[in-house]
């Protein structure tokens, strides 16, 4: 009889451990994955900056040096652009990471430009949910109000973007503009990777598995710090 | 009379014109730009213009040098030969080669008058003066807060006086009124340089009206591509093109209209002499536009060399000095970003 318990604790243990290790694996796995993604945007972030720093010569080129100098940078005292908030993390976001969110093209006049885009969005899948798509013959065809707001959202970002770049002048070429929009794009993959870097799983399995050989020899040889 | 120059040109101008064709000899050629183009890093660039008549104006540079230091003393070698020239010239040749610094004259004026905007400092915004548009008075140009102070108190005693009849207003300078004051004052300086060379007559007017012309309609394009999208109505677009040219009056109509790159193109395209400049980018691409025109100005201006006895010589010159500048700095911007595969998306071939 106590052979058979001896037998049968051992069988349990085994099991225990093989699902232990079938879920470390998973973790490993997950971890892996997420070093790519990370990885990925640091690669992405690398080609936005060259692109915009060789644009932005492209631009001096093609303008001249005296139109796109530092000399012509605005010294008066103005507001941000663009501004960075920092949310508190949710309850049920294990181990509180805070969630970076980028805020663009706010101006006093039109504040959280960002937001009530998203707003709209939101009426918009509202709306869809709530009446049933309806076939219109006429022949003006009837745009409801939210596909008229988007458009006022993106009227309103150019203006944004146009008031920013004209510290070099009103008329300015299509490829200072080009680099405006690649510096845009790496400020916002900026935001992600520290979004990345603050979510929880990642931290949490890297501090698990840091004293492992194999996940420790991956993050000296990449560097990260 | 035309096609008489040879019996008197050489009295007054023969000394000049010899020497400006042999600075067009001291041009870097291809075999120099494929050089350069192989270059690592600055102090390489720096190497290889030594062998240049650059040499001198870099030897003394320390290391690491920065690409505007290239470009400013690439300039400076522009500034001394046109300095020369000048002060050997008699008119109306005089007159004719201070004609080609009223534009760097505008810019440079428009940059005070931008920088003091934003709260620069006068020095800061000095130092970044093109040096062959500066005058006495410049530093003055920081004291205007309106068109009107800034003619009455600075402008009235330069070359560009004549120019501000079309721009006096007692409205404040802002950002727009700016860039409408300085498109207006090119308009009319090209305007003045095309009736002074008419003037002149013989071969100077004729390849200086060609040359004119050309400088004309591109300004009319990279105005109209340059405002699309922007809060410049159209009536002030037209204002902006100059009344001479291929595209007067006609083009200027239909271009005031355009609302996006492919109906410039559509525009332009009726013209035969810019059907070539279009046909080398696909539709909805304006990014080798800027490189096709310096491609067809170069084209142009190589080509007032082989006429003899006109002024126009040393037009074409100044303007292939400084499509050279721009073509180190661009050469030097790629190598400084480790970006050489872009290298030729920019350099335009003089020779």
């Amino acid at each position: 009889m106590e052979e058979e318990d001896d037998q049968t604790l051992s069988f349990s243990e085994v099991v225990e451990e093989q699902e232990q290790r079938g879920s470390e694996e998973e973790n490993v796995v997950q971890f892996l994955d997420s070093l790519d993604s990370y990885l990925t945007l640091f690669d992405s972030l690398s080609s936005t900056l060259r692109q915009g720093w060789l644009e932005l010569a492209s631009a001096r080129h093609s303008m001249g040096v005296s139109r796109i100098n530092g000399t012509l940078l605005d010294l008066k005292p103005h507001s941000a652009a663009t501004t960075l908030q920092v949310s508190e993390p949710d309850v049920d976001y294990m181990v509180g990471q805070p969630h970076f969110k980028l805020s663009k093209w706010a101006s006093p006049n039109n504040e959280n430009c960002c937001s009530e885009e998203e707003k709209i969005r939101e009426d918009k899948l509202q709306t869809k949910s709530d009446s049933p798509q309806l076939r219109h013959r006429s022949q003006f065809s009837e745009t409801p109000a939210t596909n008229e707001a988007p458009l006022m959202v993106d009227d309103q970002v150019q203006k944004e973007r146009s008031k920013s770049l004209s510290m070099f002048g009103t008329l300015v070429s299509p490829k200072l503009r080009s680099a405006q929009l690649s510096f845009e794009t790496a400020l916002e993959t900026l935001i992600e990777i520290a979004n990345m870097r603050m979510t929880t799983k990642g931290i949490v399995w890297l501090k698990r598995f840091v004293n492992e050989g194999f996940i420790r020899s991956i993050w000296c040889r990449l560097k990260i710090p | 009379m035309y096609g008489f120059e040879a019996l008197t040109f050489n009295v007054d101008g023969g000394y000049l014109e010899a020497i400006v064709r042999g600075h067009r000899a001291g041009l870097l050629t291809a075999s120099d730009y494929n050089n350069l183009c192989q270059c690592e890093n600055l102090d390489d660039i720096k190497m290889h213009l030594s062998a240049t008549e650059y040499g001198p104006y870099l030897q003394n540079e320390p290391s690491p040098l920065h690409t505007t230091t290239v470009v400013e003393k690439c300039t400076l070698k522009l500034v001394d030969e046109y300095k020369h020239m000048l002060c050997q010239a008699t008119e109306p040749l005089s007159t004719f080669l201070e004609y080609i610094t009223y534009g760097h004259m505008i810019d440079n004026v428009v940059l005070i008058v931008t920088g003091t905007l934003h709260e620069r400092d006068v020095h800061e915004l000095l130092e970044k003066c093109h040096p062959l548009g500066m005058f006495d008075s410049i530093a003055t140009l920081a004291v205007a807060q309106n068109m009107r102070e800034l003619y009455r108190l600075v402008l009235v005693d330069t070359p560009l006086a004549p120019y501000f009849s079309e721009c006096i207003t007692s409205e404040d300078l802002d950002d727009m009124n700016i860039e409408i004051m300085r498109n207006t004052l090119y308009k009319a300086y090209l305007e003045d340089f095309y009736r002074f060379c008419q003037k002149l007559g013989g071969a100077t007017a004729e390849i200086m009206s060609d040359l004119l012309s050309f400088e004309a309609d591109r300004r009319a394009v990279n105005i109209t591509i340059n405002s699309i999208g922007t809060e410049l109505t159209r009536d002030d677009r037209r204002k902006l093109y100059s009344n001479f040219g291929l595209l007067y009056p006609y083009g200027h109509e239909e271009l005031a209209v355009c609302e996006d790159i492919d109906q410039v193109r559509g525009v332009m395209e009726k013209y035969p002499p810019y059907q070539s400049i279009f046909a080398k980018m696909s539709y909805g691409e304006s990014q080798m536009l800027d490189k096709a025109f310096y491609e067809e100005e170069v084209k142009r201006l190589c080509l007032a060399f082989e006429q003899q006895f006109h002024y126009a010589v040393f037009f074409a010159y100044m303007r292939l000095r400084e499509q050279e500048i721009r073509n180190l700095m661009w050469i030097s911007e790629c190598v400084a970003q480790n970006q050489k595969s872009r290298v030729h998306d920019s350099v335009v071939f003089i020779f």
